[in-house]
């Protein structure tokens, strides 16, 4: 099923932007293509990098986190652990056939080059690693709120429209854009469609690889302090 | 020092009060309602290595936050807790897989998968050697009679065997604390029986410490030699299990059935209740002596039947739950 959406979703994107372009070869210095590629790449890749946004709030709002706290490993390796897993599968299911759709229907840029592919991988990691700790550090706030449906659903509209996945950041005014450069935002899918398509120089794509680096550490480390002062404020639920 | 040392704890929950109703969901929404409720307050007690302690209390009284606590799920608010050299909740990882925790309302096993895999699954966990393993498996299955049911999915069985399940799983890794969270609930006479069976065995073979919560008094009347009552969050009660019936209960109960109806006088020191005009029973401490009633008794009326009664020590638990004065 989420196969079948995903796949909608490109199409959906696709036919509205082939419209929007009226034959057009390119609209501001985009073309088409590109906006294709950063549809597929960042479609693709939010389907990857779904983190399981409930699995810390689910476990306190039950009470089974009781039975996670009593196992002698880390709580949040099982969180990390579990997020990976979930991603190769959907990394094999959802990217992969979207990425075969795309390629036969509608075409898509090649990577610029060899390097850039592999930069394109690392610093897609490095993406999923800025999202996770998002969702890891938002999950934290469960230990108070108890119930986090609207702060996680807060959370996904601003990845959605800040991230360049629906609207792809070229498009963005120069102005708003250099901020969103800096934010975690742009830092998940923004900045590896933009190696992959060979869009930044070396010393560019160092200096995103950096940013995306900062950013998994900060907010990791605001989520870690939250789960050190969550810990004594947990009140396990249902006796 | 002992093996485990508990001082002073407390624990405080805020509850949120909740105004039910649309009307009272709005008024939430602006201005939430909190109350503080103390769980535990201030409890001290220690344990020595191999006992097995009876915690008893009223719902709610703070049992298993005391538990919760012991076991590294939850932090104290303020006091120390020591077990067995180190601090649950801030050595957690270390500390959990030394000791095992049995709840008796949430099962540790894998729902899906048969009893057997979520076992190896904690091997896996807990990184049992295999002839540990091995060798604990094969007691457990035989103790706990669990051969019929190992290959069975957990969803699939009934709850007496769920529960022998999940106390073997809290077991495999041969801890040296055990808690358990009332591991008899629900579970039918024959089931109880062996699960204390097994408990009793267990202590006595490998001297594992054990801490049991619980509120079947024949639980801890057949398992354990300490008892620490706790109402309210506060320790009441922390001795034997005799002790609890020489402070509480010394009363005893006589009850006897006339030959005709009879109008008894009153003696000194004895409440006399009349059940009707041929029953009637004498309720005395233990500053009496039982001989000297029945002397009395015999002497003076003709009687069918005598019988005696000790308080017994749910009547006693009772008592104290609901604050009556002792008799």
């Amino acid at each position: 099923m989420s196969i079948l959406s995903t796949l909608l979703q490109f199409f959906i994107f696709y036919e509205i932007y082939r419209v929007l372009y009226h034959g057009a070869e390119q609209v501001d210095g985009i073309t088409l293509k590109a906006v294709t590629t950063n549809f597929v790449l960042s479609l693709g890749l939010g389907a990857v990098f779904s983190p399981n946004d409930y699995f810390l709030p689910g476990k306190i709002s039950d009470g089974s986190i009781s039975t996670e706290l009593l196992r002698p490993i880390s709580f949040k390796g099982r969180m990390i652990a579990e997020n990976v897993g979930n991603s190769l599968f959907d990394l094999i299911f959802k990217f992969m056939p979207v990425l075969a759709v795309a390629l036969l229907t509608t075409g898509m840029s090649a990577p610029a080059g060899a390097t850039e592919l592999l930069l394109f991988v690392i610093s897609a990691i490095l993406g999923f690693g800025v999202l996770f700790s998002i969702s890891f550090a938002i999950q934290m706030t469960s230990f108070w709120l108890i119930n986090v449906w609207s702060i996680t659903t807060i959370k996904n509209v601003f990845i959605n429209v800040l991230s360049g996945s629906m609207i792809p950041l070229w498009f963005m005014p120069e102005g708003i854009r250099k901020v969103l450069d800096f934010t975690p935002f742009a830092s998940i899918y923004f900045t590896p469609v933009q190696i992959y398509l060979g869009q930044l120089s070396f010393r560019e794509t160092a200096e995103k690889c950096i940013i995306q680096i900062v950013w998994i550490v900060v907010i990791y480390a605001v989520g870690n302090v939250l789960w050190k002062k969550g810990q004594q404020k947990l009140v396990v639920q249902g006796g | 020092m002992s093996f485990i040392e508990v001082k002073n704890i407390k624990k405080t929950y805020h509850v949120s009060k909740r105004r039910s109703g649309i009307p009272g969901m709005i008024a939430n929404l602006f201005v939430p309602k909190y109350e503080k409720r103390e769980a535990v307050k201030d409890i001290s007690f220690s344990i020595e290595k191999g006992e097995m302690v009876g915690f008893i209390g009223p719902n709610g009284a703070g049992k298993s936050t005391t538990i919760k606590m012991l076991s590294g799920i939850l932090y104290p608010d303020s006091g120390e807790i020591i077990c067995s050299g180190a601090v649950p909740y801030k050595q957690r990882k270390n500390y959990v897989g030394r000791i095992g925790v049995v709840f008796g309302q949430k099962s540790q096993l894998q729902w899906d998968l048969p009893v057997k895999d979520s076992f190896e699954l904690l091997k896996a966990i807990y990184r049992i050697p295999d002839d540990t393993y091995r060798k604990n498996l094969d007691r457990f299955t035989e103790m706990l009679d669990m051969s019929g049911f190992i290959d069975q999915p957990v969803r699939q069985l009934s709850l007496g065997q769920r529960m022998r399940s999940d106390i073997a799983a809290a077991l495999l890794h041969s801890p040296e604390i055990v808690f358990f969270d009332e591991p008899t609930i629900g579970v039918d006479v024959l089931g109880k029986e062996a699960i204390r069976s097994f408990i009793r065995e267990l202590n006595a073979e490998d001297n594992v410490t054990m801490i049991f919560t619980t509120h079947d008094m024949q639980d801890i009347e057949k398992t354990c030699n300490r008892v620490i009552i706790i109402d309210e969050g506060s320790k009441v009660y922390d001795g034997t299990l005799m002790g609890v019936r020489e402070k509480y209960g010394s009363s005893r109960k006589l009850e006897v059935e006339f030959m005709t109806d009879t109008v008894t006088e009153p003696i000194e020191g004895v409440e006399t209740v009349d059940t009707d005009p041929r029953h009637k029973s004498f309720i005395f401490g233990k500053e009496i002596h039982i001989n000297d009633i029945m002397a009395e008794l015999l002497q003076k009326y003709s009687v069918r039947d005598i019988n005696i009664t000790e308080s017994d020590i749910e009547s006693i638990i009772r008592k104290i739950y609901s604050k009556e004065e002792t008799v």
